[in-house]
């Protein structure tokens, strides 16, 4: 990743949590992409995104997360997201209906609890 | 005078000192070649008994080698004191001597009293002046041995001397190597890329190999309680389990590590231990090595043997290397988990974005020290007001850890207490209250700042601290002076006095760490204006951290530096700037716009709001708008009574949009704003977003 964003993984049996820490813009999405991807092995039941700590996401972002969602679906696997309400970042996810159509959960716990 | 009698002697003594010289004798073995010029000794000068004891060096004792007629003395081992009886005197006073008659004389030997002997002849054996032993001829019958028969001793013995001397060497060659090879073994750089306790595992496991031991072990110090605690044994694990300690100072590990000196034991039952395992385990013989990184212990590394064993000083070193080897990757792993704690520490207490406090232009860095040490310089800036923004630099005294988890501290009281309102002097004495009472390592230098956007002003309390420079929009940049207050946690009745300086729009001020001024080899007064004259080239401050960093510290930094640079600017009245058509420059125009508007006084939301909306225009502009050729766009921006225009304009024209993944642009743009036009012209698209503010600048 350039330096505009941290990601880090966590793997709990057939889940698999991502977290990114930073900015997501288009000269980062499709790289945040492929890091996402290749978090996921076929033995992986879902995806946990986790943008508690994302400071910045516009629509290279969240055109990533929709697609990454449809990719996941054909493949059986489940997408969701992290997204504190109070975040910046919330707003535009509202406004896109990216939390309409991805399960999108206040903390990592709720996520996690609602992947198993 | 008898001439014929003098020549066959001659003759004599010519065929003689033609057998012991004979070089055929080179060719045999050094055991062969001593037992052959025995014999040729004991025939020539018709004695009874011949022998060649040699000095060890490093218990000062004579030990036989070689002998005839005595072989007794060979097997059973006899050690005869340098300077005791008569091999002793000849050993200590380098020449022969001649006993006539046993009986008149100290002879410290049994086996030569045993065995009958009544005369005796001894000569040192002599190598390159280095004195190797002694061989002695005994007769049983009473005989008065001659000058010339001296003499000829004296050839036999420099010839075994030379003998022994060459397999000396050989034996010497052949423990190099078999020591270069346990070296090896030891400081095997693949070690270093094993987990910390592994590495001790196997060191402890190769070491007890290589020395042919039955335990070995690796204790440390606890220095808070003063005592040694095993950390990794091999033979006695039962030591690591059962957590075993041993004081300071007692027995034979507290002794080796209060000496700070190998300490080796022969015989344990005649020794004081502290740890009953050893006891309980049947060990005989131990050796232990202290080790010490800089010089400072760390614990101890010992090996034991079941059978008892004197260990050689090659033996000592070789363990004493060992430990070395182990001292090194304990305190790596040590300093390796104080380094990653501490690094935490900072990154999770460094001010984040730290460019968006009020109208101001702020940069700070962090530096930490090179190699292992670790510091406890921070920085902070946070506002207390719309108008007043804290600048802090700090300086805990001391490293590692504990430094750390003090600035920590020191830094979360400052903002806490900061924030309650309170005039700065105040705030500083209650920092130090709080320093006073967290002990005497507490102590901190402080340079805390209070800006006040409003007035135009600089407050400054200097707890100790290196002195901020102010550097003017034109003119020369200066340090503010000292103020005679003492560094925090020195006193708890410390009163702390502060100073007010003008602060006009377009000046900047530098708060640092000493280790920004200090560095080796220079004075500070040099540091200091080097500082200056850096700051005076430079005008942005991010710029200028650039510029301070690279110029002012070496790749290699005895110490860790905090910077905290702060501009007190007005904010333009237009923000206009041209980009290069990449995705890289959507990043700068976020950075850049962030600061426009909150100078203009936008609340974080509305500056995140704004800045999405232009970052989609910006990223049509980038993605879609060129024709080959053209790679520009330009932002412009300007705040009118509360309402934020941006206008992001491009040479190119936008393709139609194409799915739903490009209309999502469209709509965050319309939605975060209160109007969205997009225009196609002849010359390209322009997008002007438009939104009022909630409040404006006061």
């Amino acid at each position: 990743m350039n330096l505009l964003a941290r990601v880090s993984e966590e793997s709990h049996g057939d889940l698999t949590v991502v977290a990114v820490d930073g900015e997501v813009d288009a000269s980062n999405a499709s790289e945040l992409g492929g890091r996402l991807r290749a978090a996921l092995t076929n033995r992986s039941m879902a995806l946990v995104v986790d943008l508690s700590a994302t400071t910045y996401l516009d629509s290279a972002g969240i055109n990533l997360m929709f697609a990454l969602a449809a990719d996941l679906g054909e493949r059986q696997q489940r997408l969701l997201l992290v997204v504190p309400p109070a975040a910046p970042i919330a707003r535009a996810i509202a406004i896109t209906g990216l939390d309409a159509t991805v399960p999108t959960h206040p903390d990592r716990q709720a996520a996690v609890a609602a992947a198993r | 005078m008898d001439t014929g009698h003098g020549l066959r002697a001659d003759r004599r003594s010519l065929e003689a000192l033609q057998r012991l010289t004979d070089t055929a004798l080179a060719h045999l073995s050094e055991g062969d070649l001593l037992t052959e010029l025995l014999l040729r000794v004991t025939e020539i000068l018709g004695t009874d008994t011949a022998a060649i004891l040699l000095l060890d060096a490093d218990r000062d004792v004579l030990r036989a080698r070689a002998a005839k007629g005595i072989e007794e003395e060979v097997e059973q081992g006899v050690e005869v004191p340098v300077g005791a009886g008569f091999a002793g005197r000849v050993m200590a006073d380098r020449r022969a001597i001649a006993i006539e008659d046993v009986d008149h004389a100290d002879i410290f030997n049994p086996i030569l009293r045993e065995k009958g002997i009544r005369s005796l002849l001894g000569v040192p054996l002599v190598a390159r002046r280095r004195p190797l032993g002694v061989l002695h001829v005994g007769s049983l019958t009473r005989r008065s041995f001659s000058a010339a028969e001296a003499d000829l001793l004296q050839v036999a013995a420099d010839r075994a001397a030379l003998a022994i001397e060459h397999a000396e060497l050989f034996d010497r060659e052949r423990a190099a190597r078999t020591r270069l090879e346990a070296l090896q073994r030891i400081t095997d750089a693949a070690l270093a890329y094993l987990p910390e306790q592994q590495l001790l595992t196997t060191l402890l496991d190769r070491i007890s190999a290589v020395m042919g031991t039955d335990t070995a072990a690796i204790l440390l110090l606890d220095h808070r309680r003063d005592v040694l605690r095993a950390r990794a044994a091999k033979g006695i694990e039962e030591e690591v389990e059962q957590e075993v300690e041993i004081p300071v100072g007692a027995g034979f590990a507290g002794r080796v590590v209060a000496d700070r000196r190998a300490i080796a034991i022969e015989d344990v039952d005649h020794a004081d231990i502290f740890n009953p395992i050893l006891r309980e385990k049947g060990i005989r013989s131990l050796l232990g090595v202290p080790l010490l990184v800089e010089g400072r212990p760390i614990g101890v590394l010992h090996v034991g043997s079941l059978t008892q064993r004197r260990f050689s000083a090659a033996e000592r070193d070789l363990l004493q290397l060992a430990g070395d080897r182990a001292a090194l990757a304990i305190d790596h792993a040590l300093l390796f988990e104080q380094r990653r704690l501490a690094e935490m520490l900072q990154r999770r207490l460094l001010p984040k974005d730290v460019d968006r406090v009020g109208g101001l232009e702020i940069a700070g860095r962090y530096l930490p020290a090179s190699g292992e040490t670790l510091g406890g310089d921070w920085y902070d800036v946070f506002g207390l007001s719309r108008d007043r923004v804290v600048l802090a630099v700090g300086d805990v005294v001391g490293h590692g850890i504990e430094a750390a988890a003090i600035m920590a501290q020191v830094r979360t009281a400052l903002r806490a207490y900061a924030s309650d309102g309170r005039p700065a002097p105040e705030v500083v004495e209650r920092v130090n209250r709080m320093m006073w009472d967290l002990g005497p390592r507490a102590m901190t230098t402080l340079a805390y700042a209070v800006l006040d956007l409003e007035h135009e002003s600089l407050e400054l309390v200097n707890a100790g601290h290196p002195p901020p420079l102010v550097v003017p929009a034109a003119g020369e940049a200066s340090f503010l002076p000292l103020q005679g207050n003492v560094a925090l946690g020195t006193t708890a009745l410390a009163r702390y006095t502060s100073s007010v300086h003008p602060f006009p729009a377009g000046t900047a001020v530098v708060l640092y760490t000493d280790g920004l001024v200090e560095v080796r080899g220079r004075s500070i007064d040099e540091g200091l204006e080097r500082l200056r004259g850096v700051a005076r080239e430079v005008t942005g401050v991010d710029a200028l951290c650039v510029q301070l960093v690279t110029r002012l510290l070496g790749e290699q930094r005895a110490d860790d530096v905090a910077i905290i640079a702060a501009r007190g600017a007005r904010a333009p009245e237009r923000l206009s700037a041209g980009w290069p058509a990449n995705r890289e420059s959507l990043v700068a125009v976020r950075r850049q716009l962030r600061r426009w508007l909150l100078a203009c006084g936008a609340d974080q939301d509305e500056v995140y709001d704004i800045m999405v909306a232009t970052q989609e225009a910006c990223a049509n502009a980038v993605e879609h708008a060129y024709r080959p050729g053209r790679n520009t766009f330009d932002v412009e921006a300007d705040c009118e009574r509360r309402r934020v225009r941006v206008v992001v304009r491009d040479h190119g024209r936008w393709r139609p949009p194409r799915g739903t993944n490009r209309g999502r642009g469209v709509l965050l743009m319309s939605e975060l704003m209160d109007s969205v036009d997009i225009r196609h012209t002849e010359l390209g698209t322009e997008v002007i977003l438009e939104r009022t503010l909630a409040k404006a600048v006061a």
